[in-house]
């Protein structure tokens, strides 16, 4: 299947009709790759996959060993548990973005891929508020508060800063569920870890 | 529905009282000034009222915040207060029976979130509306990350803080850290509570920002 600039949804799923299912739901707003087994999942998922929707309960490999070894290995990716078993917490300690209860609703695997995609424009959205903010307290330490008052630029700067937290905000998605609040926060610390790992990760593209 | 978060009679004016529903706070000051005494009787105020307490520790043990909750108010109820230890001690006496997460550094953030959610989650089961969220404190978070990580980091939560409902103070030395540093992460709270001591010694506090005219400096004694 030839893909497209639209994001890229990768399917795990040992069941061939319910993976032809989400298929056909996905066909047109997002470019699909499949997987039947967790190995085919790990030779298939790389930073171009958006969002994995990973089902849980598979023979072999589980969707946990899956996801662990996705975490490990530092793929630019979030992933959404796909479990006919209803979630408990430890999902959100496994490191899953979201979850899925099985057999999914159309509507309801839309809005799980959405919320994920949010998220993966989280990083960007938070760095440009906080490069605003930041330029902004710059100014503030070297003018007086007067001066302030009086400077267009200054306010010029908080009308962005205010609608670039609003965008940033969106990207966030319902804070006060636990998982969502888990993966925002996950989100920062891979991208601390990915700037120290780059060296490790060139080395086994080497390898390869 | 949570309702107001008490904060009376924590400072000696009347610059803060009943707080709505999503208010954060940041108690600001020089080392030592007894920013963490503010926050944390900014938390046992609820103690009474049935107010859940969270509390994030990334120096001081649980234990010993603990035994700080308990000299405040002796009639302190250990079902309503779960704990976040990030600080590496093994200080853990009389903790047993007090709900409480370990995480193994002040820089691992998500650690620090799944502690939080899973105390926070024992909370809304126990129908538990009202919590209030402590974090001391930033300082040692700007020791182990660097002030873009933590200031995303303060956003999501403070943001978490405000779609809950929920109250938070958080403490920071802003003797530690650049001016600039401090304006940009002040900007994220509410308000702040800012301490300082004056050349005999005294401390003097004054508040600022909760969409109101900056109070004066005045003694915190």
């Amino acid at each position: 299947m030839t893909e497209t600039d639209a994001p890229l949804v990768l399917i795990v799923e040992d069941e061939p009709d319910v993976a032809e299912t989400y298929q056909i739901w996905l066909q047109g707003s997002y470019d699909v790759r499949t997987a039947e087994t967790g190995d085919a999942a790990l030779a298939a998922v790389d930073d171009d996959v958006d969002v994995v929707l990973l089902d849980r309960m598979m023979p072999g490999m589980s969707g946990a060993d899956v996801l662990s070894a996705i975490r490990s290995r530092g793929i630019d990716t979030r992933v959404a548990m796909v479990s006919a078993v209803d979630p408990d917490f430890d999902v959100v300690e496994m490191g899953f973005d979201e979850y899925v209860t099985k057999p999914p609703t159309r509507d309801g695997l839309l809005e799980t891929i959405e919320t994920l995609l949010d998220r993966a424009e989280q990083s960007e959205a938070l760095q440009e508020y906080y490069s605003l903010v930041a330029r902004r307290s710059a100014l503030e330490t070297e003018k007086t508060e007067a001066k302030l008052e009086d400077s267009e630029e200054y306010a010029r700067l908080n009308e962005r800063i205010d609608a670039q937290r609003e965008e940033a905000d969106e990207t966030l998605g319902d804070m006060e569920s636990d998982l969502e609040f888990v993966s925002a926060v996950r989100e920062l610390s891979e991208l601390t870890e990915d700037a120290a790992g780059e060296e490790g990760a060139d080395q086994l593209g080497d390898e390869e | 529905m949570s309702s107001t978060y008490d904060v009376s009679g924590v400072l000696p004016g009347d610059e803060l009282d009943e707080l709505p529903p999503g208010t954060t706070v940041l108690i600001s000051g020089p080392s030592l000034v007894g920013k963490r005494q503010i926050a944390i009787e900014m938390l046992a105020a609820g103690n009474g009222d049935g107010d859940g307490m969270l509390l994030v520790t990334t120096k001081t043990s649980a234990a010993s915040i603990l035994r700080d909750f308990e000299r405040i108010q002796p009639e302190f109820d250990r079902n309503r207060v779960g704990l976040i230890d990030s600080s590496g001690t093994d200080d853990r006496d009389g903790i047993r029976e007090v709900a409480t997460e370990y995480v193994g550094s002040p820089g691992d953030l998500t650690g620090i979130s799944i502690g939080t959610a899973k105390l926070t989650k024992r909370f809304a089961d126990r129908g538990v509306a009202n919590v209030r969220h402590g974090l001391v404190s930033i300082s040692t978070l700007l020791q182990y990350l660097d002030v873009e990580t933590v200031f995303k980091f303060l956003h999501i939560y403070t943001n978490r803080v405000e779609s809950s409902g929920g109250f938070a103070v958080f403490t920071l030395d802003d003797d530690s850290h650049d001016q600039q540093t401090v304006n940009t992460l002040t900007g994220e709270f509410d308000g702040v509570v800012q301490l300082r001591e004056t050349e005999e010694g005294a401390v003097e506090y004054r508040v600022r920002g909760f969409g109101r005219s900056p109070s004066r400096w005045t003694p915190l004694e």
